[in-house]
């Protein structure tokens, strides 16, 4: 079923070489052809194949070739994303080597292009270093803010502690506080009765036992003593 | 009263046949008048049908049918109906990206017969792309011939390296959002 295309001339080889673009036009058009037809061949041999593995279509498979089918979507979404990802590196690649080779010749737009490469190299550098400010900025502001929490925290440790230490005072010095100091005045109290007590009689042995105690200076200076502590105690 | 299948001919060098089976006959012409009025470079032809199946008597003359649009007005439930009856008729291979439902007269929603919960519906039983469209606008008709004419190229095989079913694929994944 081949027909010859529209309105171009009959692409069969002739003896004697054509004139030049004659040639050029039936080329790309030949191409273009072979490429329909390899692209619907592949289409065909497909739905043969396809048909020839048959259509099971039990309930139990069709899950399985559902399941099948979300994993070939998924698998065909990644070659297709890789795909234009490698696209667009090579257009890139492309670029670059079209500006490299134009800058090479040394014409007004050669010109013009070196100056704004230099230029945004220039802006990258700024822009590089200003970032880097920013980071150390950033950075030292981090810091402090560390250390504004630390002292924060330190400054609610210390202000427990505080509030604690004021409700132990506050109920011991309701309670035992009071016992305690009543008690040890009162063992006070006794302890310098019994003192003055065992003075008094020490006094009266001495002086009972009519000894002159004002010659032996050892006797003197343990009368003397005791003198003071009545004294003392007796207040 | 045998399906329509896609495979069943061989293709025609560098064209492409296109079948729009609707139940509004002037709406189609303009279409398939629109169609022809973009430049291409292959031979087309288009084939209007009010339902499916198609007469068998002339099936020997007909080319391989590459991309089969179904054409339903929002207005006209009975469109829809059409549409459904002649879906069984179609081989199930030829909805491996061959299909497109196109909706008409979209522009004028005060008039809708048909709910698009059904639309939706058609588009995910037979995994079709669904074009919507206002054939009563110059521009829009001329936009939408020229989407028919991409999808005809692609399931007529021009395209090398895209299939109508990576095509039809394609339309699904951004649909689906």
């Amino acid at each position: 079923m081949a027909e010859p295309g529209g309105a171009e001339p009959e692409p069969e080889p002739e003896p004697e070489p054509e004139p030049g673009p004659e040639v050029t036009v039936n080329i790309p058009f030949l191409i273009r052809l072979r490429e329909q037809l390899k692209q619907q061949l592949m289409e065909c041999q497909t739905a043969a194949r396809a048909y020839q593995g048959g259509c099971p279509d039990h309930d139990v498979e069709e899950k399985a070739t559902t399941e099948c089918m979300q994993n070939l979507e998924n698998e065909l979404e990644k070659i297709k994303t890789s795909f234009k990802n490698k696209t667009l590196f090579m257009q890139r690649m492309q670029f670059a080597d079209a500006l490299r080779k134009k800058m090479a010749e040394n014409d007004g737009e050669a010109r013009l292009i070196v100056d704004t490469v230099l230029n945004t190299v220039e802006l990258s550098q700024a822009i590089i270093e200003f970032q880097k400010e920013t980071r150390d900025i950033e950075d030292k502001m981090n810091a402090l803010r560390r250390k504004r929490l630390i002292l924060r925290q330190a400054e609610e440790d210390k202000l427990q502690k505080i509030h604690l230490m004021m409700k132990k005072i506050k109920e011991l010095g309701s309670k035992e506080v009071n016992e305690m100091l009543e008690k040890i005045r009162k063992n006070l109290q006794t302890e310098r009765a019994m003192t003055t007590v065992i003075q008094n009689v020490f006094q009266s042995i001495i002086i009972g036992s009519q000894v002159n105690w004002a010659e032996d200076p050892s006797l003197k200076a343990i009368v003397l003593q005791l003198e003071k502590n009545v004294s003392e105690s007796g207040r | 009263m045998e399906a329509l299948r896609p495979f069943d001919k061989l293709p025609a060098v560098n064209s492409a046949a296109l079948l729009l089976v609707g139940a509004d006959g002037s709406a189609q012409q303009r279409l398939a008048e629109a169609v022809l009025r973009e430049p291409k470079a292959f031979k087309i032809s288009i084939h209007l049908a009010a339902s499916l199946p198609l007469p068998a008597e002339r099936d020997h003359l007909r080319p391989r049918i590459d991309l089969i649009v179904f054409i339903i007005d929002i207005k006209s439930k009975y469109s829809l109906k059409n549409v459904e009856a002649s879906l069984a008729h179609v081989d199930a291979s030829f909805f491996l990206g061959k299909v497109c439902f196109l909706v008409t007269g979209v522009g004028r929603v005060n008039n809708c017969s048909i709910e698009m919960n059904a639309i939706w519906k058609l588009r995910d039983t037979y995994c079709s792309p669904v074009l919507l469209c206002e054939l009563e606008s110059e521009k829009i008709q001329a936009t939408t011939a020229q989407r028919l004419l991409r999808m005809l190229q692609i399931c007529a095989g021009h395209v090398p390296g895209v299939s109508a079913l990576t095509f039809g694929s394609l339309m699904r994944s951004s649909a689906d959002d």
